[in-house]
């Protein structure tokens, strides 16, 4: 899995690529850590190149919203390909993160 | 005649005043501990008020009180004011319950304590305010390097917002400043106090009344009663609390030994309002009706995954979701509904369709 983040003042472009899964997922969470403990930081993951994600992976977007949002700051998926989205759908999670 | 400085003060009240300035540290330590110990004391009671407030009274408005009537005093002991606290409470019947708790924390000296609200005549208004007189004992705070802190007093007001507000206004118009104000302005100013008061007054019965309803209302849904119960935020929040959707939650969490997850499980009370739903029964004859084929959906999606994780908030979404395909809703709809739950967003049709074709499939299964 490859993870890109830029960022311009307190907004943050995540763009994670390939299979969030048991193996890519510490990868993915050492990339976001930093995030984790940023103050009043927005936070929009690409998730174009997001193939599949596992439980693993719902579990990393929503600390990563628990920590962005207990310091102020928001977290917001945008782009999801077909089968991610499922994947947020029919474990409700698409009720607890904001997906665009 | 006794000689006077150039503030008009003799030697009596520059003594008053030099004791004053001496002792600064001890009154600034007195208002930390007062306002320190207001505060943990309303949070332990989870009173909410509008604002605890203190101040050392400064020395220009000292030198202006010793002016006044500094002979009044024989001592700085003797001025019970020069720390002041405050606290505005939102509701009147709040004002004896924090009046009992500083009764609790503080010495109140009762001989010099007085209940303005009580000294009223039947045809007046006006200055309604509790004030104590209090010592902190040395059970609460005790430094033996600063035994004053135990002996010098402090007053503590008690009152409503809006008797805050009038007595500023009063204050504000110069009512207390001696310049006579016309007859007519002061009988306004005492109608506008008789307005305050009834409106404080009507400000506690109110929240009594709601309380009661509350209190009747979290009765009935803990029974199990809930044709009688409307639909709205209050009871929402009581049924929630019941954990109603516990056991579907529980079956669907099993199909994957899955963590359940809180979401945002309230935010569906808008829905169900305009699902038709006017009372908790309603809500509960969707979960009799629609349990077994909401449990269904959810295996059909998980079963086939290795998704161990779901959000509380799924036993409902799916019990809606065959509540509104049974009667008949369309992709439209559908989409409205997820609109509902997730947020606007390009995925919420695509979202219905792929559950209205799974439900479609579960139903000719069955058929």
């Amino acid at each position: 899995m490859n993870v890109q983040i830029e960022q311009n003042e307190n907004q943050y472009r995540v763009a994670p690529a390939g299979r969030l899964d048991t193996n890519s997922a510490p990868q993915f969470q050492e990339a976001l850590e930093p995030l984790m403990q940023a103050v009043q930081a927005h936070v929009t993951v690409d998730c174009s190149g997001l193939e599949y994600t596992s439980s693993q992976g719902l579990r990393l977007f929503l600390m990563l919203q628990k920590s962005l949002s207990k310091n102020g700051g928001s977290l917001v998926l945008t782009d999801m390909q077909p089968a991610v989205k499922e994947v947020f759908d029919i474990t409700g999670f698409s009720n607890i993160i904001t997906i665009r | 005649m006794e000689p006077r400085d150039e503030r008009g003060l003799d030697l009596h009240c520059q003594c008053i005043l030099d004791e004053y300035r001496e002792m600064l540290p001890v009154f600034q330590k007195m208002q930390e501990i007062v306002v320190q110990q207001l505060r943990e004391c309303l949070g332990r009671f989870n009173i909410l008020v509008t604002a605890v407030e203190a101040r050392v009274k400064s020395e220009p408005s000292l030198i202006g009180k010793l002016q006044l009537k500094g002979r009044k005093y024989r001592t700085l002991a003797d001025l019970t004011d020069i720390v002041g606290a405050r606290v505005i409470t939102f509701y009147s019947d709040e004002v004896d319950k924090i009046a009992a708790l500083a009764e609790d924390v503080f010495e109140v000296d009762r001989q010099n304590s007085v209940d303005k609200r009580k000294m009223h005549e039947l045809d007046s208004f006006g200055y309604m305010s509790l004030h104590y007189i209090c010592r902190i004992p040395e059970s609460l705070y005790h430094d033996p390097a600063h035994p004053e802190i135990n002996e010098y007093r402090f007053e503590l007001q008690m009152r409503t917002a809006l008797q805050h507000v009038w007595a500023n206004i009063n204050h504000d118009t110069g009512y207390k400043t001696g310049v006579e104000v016309p007859h007519e302005h002061l009988r306004s100013l005492m109608r506008l106090a008789g307005i305050l008061e009834l409106a404080d007054e009507e400000f506690s019965r109110l929240r009594r009344q709601i309380t009661d309803y509350r209190r009747k209302v979290q009765g009935l849904v803990s029974s199990g009663d809930f044709s009688e119960v409307r639909l709205n935020g209050d009871t929402f929040r009581s049924y929630l609390a019941i954990h109603p959707f516990e056991r579907l939650t529980g079956r669907m969490a099993a199909i994957n030994q899955a963590e359940v997850t809180p979401g945002p499980v309230y935010a569906y009370l808008p829905l169900l309002q305009d699902m038709g739903f006017r009372t908790l029964a309603d809500v509960e004859a969707m979960k009799a009706e629609y349990a077994e084929e909401a449990y269904q959906l959810a295996l059909h999606q998980l079963g086939g995954t290795d998704l161990d994780i779901i959000s509380d908030t799924l036993p409902l979404q799916n019990l809606c979701v065959c509540r509104l395909l049974a009667h008949g809703a369309g992709e439209l709809e559908l989409a409205r509904f997820f609109e509902g739950v997730n947020g606007p967003g390009p995925y919420n049709m695509a979202q219905a369709r792929r559950t209205m074709a799974l439900y479609a499939s579960l139903h000719s299964n069955k058929s």
